[in-house]
């Protein structure tokens, strides 16, 4: 019996679901030998409530959305939080570090006064979040390994160790020397990298290791010239700013 | 006489039997004898040339057999089967004629080769005595190029010694990057900066790369799994002496004992060309370490003079290399004596250096075990790994399996990982075996400053300083720490070496495949499996060892042997529903095909139970590895003294192998007693933990030897019970689990402190454990 998979959206770009159709064909079609796909808004018209495995993408941020995740989460027998808004709180998290009312006004100016927001919150602030599939956008090869990981009933393998340890692998100059700075010492790895092996530095997409040391990543921070509130805005982008403001 | 001529001299008839007629189907003329008393007058009668001994090497009474074996027949050549071998032990054996020794649980394969080189070692001696010093040395010109031997070759010969090589070989060499030095590959001699200070990464990820692929496999029908071994013949130019003796330990690590054949074919076809180190990094302290200069380990080093080279040769293969590609020449005596100048002044440019002899390093460490300096210095540490994956010496990694799209096909990969890295030692059920920064920041300075040379005799930590550039935090310098700790100790002489035991198949990676024969519950969460190898083979195995489990896509896990080898050719494994492995284990049916590798480790030490009384302990599952041995014992009661078996587990439905507890409840071979932490309705057993049942026996400390198997809690209670109860150190053994992933001592994850508990384990004496202190008893 293949397992019916949904996938379904909240508060984000879905970049993540669009990305993740980013597939050669071939490897689609293999991919789809494996599962039934009996919900994707992006590529299916029909809808289906019967499905075991659910990917879900964007962040909470209203009642509504709240009360529609628990039932999902009722329904399949596995969750997985898919791309950084889901998996962490995302870029939408900024929102947060404002007022509501007034995070309202800058997204809806006049009309903010129809809207009615909560502060955004990771799919797993909400329900039990089986597995994640970080990055933002999420990398097509991790969602295959985790439906890969799913179809063999093994963890995925998705390392808790910091992305400097693929840095290092990969062999780059670290961006510290270079006088920049990077998130890679708490950020969790498997993505190979890729921001600073392609010239930029890493902004912590994929989320905190599971037991990052923060204290030190801000002091480093501080010692390659950041001042506190450029330290704060560093860890903002991907709200891996809420366990560190702890 | 025959030059090979056997004697075997072996107490345990079932080896004994099987040795002999092995050897005799090999061609040996054999004459078997059961112990030391009958040997010396065996001896007087024949004659041998090779005496095949299984030694305790502990025993004086055995030592004085050789030696009287010595004086009868000086020219002798003994061959021991040991356990446990010390080297000390083996020094003195060495003395007193014998010239090789192999460590239980024999594999044919190495003894075969053993007796091989000795045959021919005596051919040898017979020709030697008549003619004597033939000499390789030939004094003819001096243009030659051949080991050992220094020329002269000028800048643009170099030049075109590389331009040749590009010609037919991959060509790696160090270039400048972003102000920084790197490993890459060069397509012109203009590339290379051979005045470089350090590179970025080292070149060992050139043998040992980042990720690779050791196996390929099919799962379904038949299950085909095939190794791996991928290579690219090439050249490495410009790697300094600090590099090349690192290079020297991965050789020792990965090509001795227990070859990975992996490393062996990428070492095999790399040719290194060395380059003397003049102008270091500010944070290498290569000197102190005594890996500045050396003269092994490259094929050519070259010194850069100013207008010309000095190039010296390590290798046959060196010598052919330059003999073909360039042109070089003897050096003027003035350009020996630059050479001499050059090198003095660069060791007057290194910034730091070790305080104390790197000799004495391992004895800090130990006197500093418990320093509060572990806990102060690594509260910045970011567990980021940065410091172990840019050091030469570091090889630690982990094995994974990964399916293709279709889930038919994969492969098992290995990855690099580290003990610095969080989740290093964490095993299945979550408890991790380092789980505070300071454990693992310890633990990585005790391998750089002591267990890798306990272990392989050369320094673990060869000086370069990367690490120390790496590490963002400001905390990874091995010379820091040796320094910031020598000021505070006393000093003790150099710990002595700890020989680890050789053998094993020839993919050291590579499964076997067995054929599951019966799967039985045991209970809600554990099954039992009985196996049979598809080749037929016996496994081999002694009580206490253990075998690594394959499916391929899913993955390898370490399992207990839970059946005596005196039992036939099946075996029998016990299985507690965990994780990934475990549950698709739990999941297939008799005529399933598994992959199994091993047996690993040492076992129990039967030879110190023989003629003992036995106290043996169980807690909850460890009743599968100890079940080998009630086995063992019950098959061979008339050895043993009195036995007794006690048995603990949390509640009634946990029992495990319930007819085999009623079995022994009932035998008068046996005094068993069981009990249960918590009782169900109907229980009418024991109440309370295993430790009471201890008061339930008579023991005679003298003539008791105990075997423990249980989750780690259960130990220090017993442990305490037993020393209360007068037990010497020496005869509390216990069998300890630890994270595992080779099983054959390379991957690094199951160490405690300097001991791998794949090969040194995982059974321990008392009094071994006393001195590993992260056994934490
Ligand atoms: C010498 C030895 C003998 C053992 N004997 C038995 C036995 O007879 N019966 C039994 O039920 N269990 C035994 N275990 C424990 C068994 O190895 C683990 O339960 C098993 O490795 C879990 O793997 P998994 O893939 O099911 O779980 P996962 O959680 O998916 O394992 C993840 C990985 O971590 C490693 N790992 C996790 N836990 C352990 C562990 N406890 N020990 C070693 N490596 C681990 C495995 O290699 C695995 O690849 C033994 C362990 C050791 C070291
Ligand atoms: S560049 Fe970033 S990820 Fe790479 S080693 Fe430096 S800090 Fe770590
Ligand atoms: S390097 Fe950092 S920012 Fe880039 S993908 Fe990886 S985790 Fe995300
Ligand atoms: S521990 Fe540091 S200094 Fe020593 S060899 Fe490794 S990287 Fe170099
Ligand atoms: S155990 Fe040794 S080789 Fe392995 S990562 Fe640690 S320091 Fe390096
Ligand atoms: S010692 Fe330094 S480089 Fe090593 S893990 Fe800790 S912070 Fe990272
Ligand atoms: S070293 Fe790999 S399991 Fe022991």
């Amino acid at each position: 019996m293949k397992p019916k998979v949904a996938f379904f959206d909240f508060t984000g770009c879905e970049g993540c679901q669009l990305d993740a159709l980013n597939l050669d064909a071939e490897d689609l079609i293999d991919l789809l030998n494996g599962i039934d796909i009996v919900n994707f808004r992006e590529v299916m018209t029909e809808r289906s409530d019967n499905y075991e495995i659910a990917f879900v993408e964007g962040s909470i941020t209203t009642e509504g959305e709240i009360e529609r995740i628990k039932k999902i989460r009722e329904q399949a027998k596995t969750v997985v939080a898919l791309g950084a808004c889901a998996g962490i709180g995302g870029v939408n998290c900024l929102k947060n570090h404002v007022p509501m009312e007034e995070a309202l006004r800058i997204v809806y100016g006049k009309d903010a006064k129809y809207y009615n927001t909560i502060p955004a919150r990771p799919a797993d602030a909400v329900i039990k979040v089986d597995h994640y599939v970080r990055g933002c956008p999420p990398s097509t090869s991790e969602l295959v390994k985790v439906i890969k990981a799913l179809l063999l009933n093994k963890k995925p393998d998705i390392p808790n160790y910091p992305v400097c340890v693929e840095c290092k692998m990969a062999g780059n100059i670290c961006v510290y020397e270079k006088g920049q700075t990077c998130l890679g010492p708490v950020t969790r790895a498997g993505c190979n990298a890729i921001c600073i092996t392609s010239g930029r530095y890493c902004w912590g997409c994929r989320g905190l290791v599971d037991e990052p040391n923060i204290q030190s990543q801000k002091d480093i921070l501080n010692k390659y010239g950041l001042t506190a509130e450029q330290v704060i805005e560093k860890f903002k982008i991907y709200d891996t700013c809420s366990e560190v403001l702890k | 006489m025959n030059e090979s001529s056997v004697l075997v001299i072996e107490s345990d008839p079932i080896v004994r039997e099987s040795l002999s007629g092995w050897l005799s189907s090999t061609g040996f003329e054999v004459t078997s004898a059961e112990d030391g008393a009958r040997i010396v007058k065996v001896f007087a009668k024949s004659d041998f040339n090779i005496v095949i001994m299984d030694v305790r090497l502990h025993s004086e009474t055995q030592l004085a057999t050789l030696r009287e074996m010595k004086a009868i027949r000086p020219r002798i050549k003994t061959i021991i089967i040991t356990s446990h071998p010390q080297e000390e032990k083996v020094l003195e054996a060495k003395k007193i004629g014998v010239v090789d020794y192999i460590v239980k649980p024999v594999d044919m394969d190495d003894l075969q080769k053993i007796i091989q080189g000795t045959v021919e070692s005596i051919c040898r001696d017979n020709v030697n005595i008549t003619e004597d010093n033939t000499s390789f040395e030939t004094s003819g010109d001096d243009l030659v190029p051949g080991i050992k031997k220094s020329f002269a070759i000028s800048r643009e010969n170099l030049s075109l010694m590389v331009e040749n090589l590009l010609k037919e070989t991959e060509v790696i060499g160090v270039k400048a990057k972003q102000g920084k030095y790197v490993y890459d590959r060069i397509y012109g001699f203009y590339e290379l900066s051979l005045d470089y200070d350090v590179t970025v990464s080292p070149p060992t990820g050139y043998m040992f790369p980042a990720k690779e692929t050791l196996l390929k496999f099919k799962t379904g029908n038949g299950n085909h799994v095939e190794p791996v071994i991928e290579y690219t013949p090439r050249v490495i130019i410009g790697v300094h002496p600090y590099d090349i003796k690192a290079i020297e330990l991965l050789d020792e690590v990965f090509m001795n004992h227990n070859p990975d054949p992996n490393y062996t074919a990428r070492r095999e076809n790399t040719v290194i060309i060395g380059v003397d180190c003049l102008h270091p990094s500010p944070r290498s302290f290569a000197p102190s370490m005594g890996t500045n200069w050396t003269e092994t380990g490259f094929d050519l080093l070259l010194t850069d003079i100013g207008n010309s080279y000095i190039v010296k040769i390590g290798t046959e293969k060196g010598a052919e290399l330059l003999a073909k590609h360039t042109k070089y020449r003897l050096p003027t005596g003035d350009e020996i004596v630059r050479q001499k100048k050059v090198r003095g002044e660069a060791l007057n440019r290194y910034k730091i250096a070790l305080d104390t002899p790197k000799d004495r390093i391992p004895k800090i460490l130990e006197e500093s075990y418990d320093d509060p300096y572990w806990e102060n210095r690594s509260a910045t540490c970011l567990s980021c790994g940065s410091c172990i994956m840019v050091c030469p010496t570091c090889y630690c990694f982990d094995v994974k399996d990964e399916m293709a799209m279709n889930l038919k096909e994969g492969e098992r990969f290995r990855r690099w990982d580290g003990c610095m890295l969080v989740d290093f030692a964490k095993v299945a059920s979550g408890e991790n075996f380092r789980k505070d920064k300071a454990s693992r920041f310890r633990h990585r300075m005790f391998r750089k400053g002591k267990y890798i040379l306990e272990r392989y005799g050369k320094v673990g930590c060869v000086g370069c300083g990367r690490c120390s550039s790496a590490c963002l935090a400001g905390i990874a310098s091995p010379l820091e720490a040796f320094n910031s700790l020598a000021e505070n100790i006393r000093l003790k002489e150099a710990a002595t070496s700890v020989i680890q035991p050789a053998k094993q198949a020839r993919h050291i990676y590579t499964p076997e495949m067995a054929e599951i024969l019966s799967v039985r519950q045991l209970t809600e969460k554990e099954k039992v499996f009985e196996l049979k190898l598809k080749s037929g083979k016996k496994l081999g195995h002694y009580p206490g060892q253990f075998v690594t489990v394959s499916i391929m896509g899913t993955g390898e896990a370490p399992l207990s042997i839970s059946s005596s080898p005196l039992r036939g050719k099946n075996f029998q494994l016990a299985v507690r529903n965990m994780g990934d492995l475990t549950s698709a284990l739990h999941s297939v049916e008799a005529g399933a095909t598994v992959g199994i590798r091993g047996p690993f480790g040492n076992g129990f030490p039967l030879e110190t139970l023989e003629g003992r009384d036995l106290l043996l302990i169980a807690g909850g599952i460890g009743l599968f590895p100890l079940r080998s041995l009630i086995q063992y014992v019950m098959d061979r009661r008339y050895d043993y003294g009195k036995v007794s078996l006690l048995y603990g587990c949390r509640t009634p439905a946990e029992r495990v192998f319930t007819e085999e507890l009623d079995f022994w409840q009932n035998s008068k071979e046996i005094d068993f007693h069981e009990t249960v932490d918590m009782p169900c309705e109907g229980w009418t057993g024991n109440v309370g933990v295993i430790t009471n049942l201890i008061d339930k026996v008579d023991i005679d400390p003298k003539k008791t030897m105990v075997a423990v198997v249980g989750p780690p809690v259960m130990y220090k209670f017993v442990i305490e019970k037993l020393k209360k109860r007068d037990l010497p150190d020496a005869h509390v053994f216990l069998s300890l689990e630890r994270k595992m992933k080779c099983g054959v001592g390379k991957c690094g994850h199951c160490q405690i402190n300097g001991i791998y508990t794949c090969q040194e384990g995982p059974v321990f004496s008392l009094t071994q454990l006393r001195s590993l202190r992260e056994a934490v008893l």
